[in-house]
C-alpha cells in the first residue's frame, strides 16, 4: 500500500506544484529576486497547515503517524543549504520541479535533471573522502523544535503555523510588476 | 483536487487554497506512509546503476549501502511527480515553454541548457549533504518542526536570493 499512497501523493503533489507554477523558473526567480512572493508564500501556507494539521492529527492517532525527522547536522545541513541555493538561483528548479517540468514539456527541466544525477554520482565517490568528515560536526541528531524547548509539539505548531500565516497575510503578492 | 477554487483569471495562481491543499496532503502522507521527499531519489538510482555496472563498488560505498534500493515509496512518489505534471499542465490555456530564460537580458538556447545543468548538479550535491531537499527539508521537515528544516532554509533562501539578484545585476550590466 505504500507505494500506491506514495504515487497518488506525488500525483497530487506535481499537479499542485504545476498550478501554482512552482515548476516555472522565471516564476521561480521572480520571487527570488522579491518581485513577487506567491511561490514563498505558497510554500509557508503548506508548511503552517501542514504542522499544524500533522500534529493535531498526532494527539488523537499518535500511533499511526508515520514520522521521520531527518538529523541536524549543522555544518554539513547549512553548506548544504548554500550550494543547493546557489543551484536555485541560477537554474529556478529544485530536484522534484524539474520532474514535473518534465512532465509539462520543459526541455530544460531535461538539463537540471540530469544535471542532478550527475551531482548525486559525484556525491557519492566523494562521500568517504569529503562528505563524512563535514557531516560528523556539530551533529545533534534527530533535534526538534519540540524536543529543544521540551514543550509538547502541538504548541509550537500552533505558534509557528499561526505566525507563519500571519506573516503570509500581511505581506504583498506583488511587489513588482515583472 | 478542489480545482475549481483556482481562477487563473488574474493571472496569479491561487497560492492559498493550493498551499491549504498541499499542506493536507503532507499531513496525510505523513498519517498513510512517511514525510515527503524527493532528492534520495537521485542517488538510489545512481546506486541501482552501480550493481548493474560495479557491484562490488556498489556494495563497499558507505552511502550507497545506506541509500538502499529504488523499490520503495520515495521513487513512487517521484513517478507521481511527473504524471501530476503533465495533468497540470492539460489544464493551461496555453502550453509551458519548452525553453524559459528566467534571468534579465537575452540568453542563448546552449547557455540556458548549460546553466540548467549546472544548476541541477548544484541543488544535487547541496541537497545530499544536507539530507534532503525542498520536499524533504523545507516543507516535510519544517512540517514536522526538525531543526534541520529551518536551518537547510535559511541557508537556501541566502543564497537563492543573492544568487537571483547577482545573476540580474550582472546580465543587465553585460547589455
Amino acid at each position: 500500500m505504500t507505494n500506491l499512497y506514495a504515487l497518488l501523493t506525488g500525483i497530487a503533489m506535481g499537479f499542485l506544484i504545476q498550478r501554482v507554477r512552482a515548476s516555472s523558473p522565471a516564476m521561480i526567480l521572480q520571487n527570488l529576486r522579491l518581485e513577487n512572493l506567491v511561490i514563498i508564500k505558497f510554500m509557508a501556507t503548506t508548511i503552517a497547515v501542514g504542522m499544524i494539521a500533522t500534529y493535531t492529527l498526532n494527539l488523537f492517532i499518535p500511533e499511526l503517524m508515520h514520522f521521520d525527522i531527518k538529523p541536524t547536522y549543522l555544518v554539513g545541513v547549512l553548506l548544504g543549504g548554500l550550494i543547493f541555493g546557489v543551484g536555485f538561483g541560477l537554474g529556478g528548479y529544485c530536484p522534484g520541479t524539474c520532474v514535473v517540468g518534465i512532465g509539462e514539456g520543459r526541455r530544460d527541466a531535461w538539463a537540471a535533471l540530469a544535471g542532478g544525477v550527475v551531482g548525486a554520482l559525484v556525491f557519492t565517490l566523494v562521500y568517504t573522502s569529503a562528505i563524512q568528515p563535514i557531516v560528523a560536526l556539530l551533529d545533534f541528531g534527530k533535534i526538534t523544535v519540540q524536543s529543544t524547548l521540551g514543550l509538547p509539539a502541538i504548541v509550537p505548531a500552533l505558534v509557528i503555523g499561526a505566525l507563519f500565516l500571519v506573516v503570509v497575510k500581511v505581506l504583498p503578492t506583488q511587489i513588482k510588476k515583472a | 483536487m478542489t480545482t475549481a477554487a483556482i481562477k487563473p483569471s488574474a493571472g496569479v495562481p491561487n497560492w492559498l487554497s493550493l498551499g491549504i491543499v498541499f499542506g493536507l496532503v503532507g499531513a496525510a502522507s505523513i498519517l498513510l506512509w512517511g514525510p515527503i521527499g524527493v532528492s534520495g531519489t537521485y542517488p538510489r538510482l545512481i546506486g541501482e546503476i552501480a550493481r548493474v555496472l560495479d557491484p562490488a563498488y556498489a556494495a563497499e560505498n558507505p552511502y550507497l549501502v545506506r541509500m538502499g534500493s529504488l523499490f520503495r515509496g520515495e521513487t513512487f512518489l517521484v513517478v507521481g511527480l511527473l504524471i501530476g505534471g503533465f495533468l497540470g499542465s492539460r489544464k493551461d490555456k496555453t502550453k509551458a515553454p519548452k525553453l524559459e530564460n528566467p534571468h534579465a537580458g537575452v540568453e542563448t538556447n546552449g547557455k540556458r541548457y548549460t546553466e540548467a545543468f549546472f544548476a541541477g548538479f548544484l541543488l544535487l550535491f547541496g541537497a545530499r549533504l544536507a539530507g534532503g531537499c525542498t520536499s524533504g527539508l523545507i516543507i516535510s521537515g519544517m512540517t514536522q518542526l526538525s531543526i534541520a528544516g529551518f536551518v537547510f532554509a535559511a541557508g537556501v533562501f541566502a543564497t537563492g536570493i543573492g544568487t537571483a539578484k547577482l545573476m540580474q545585476a550582472m546580465r543587465l550590466g553585460a547589455n
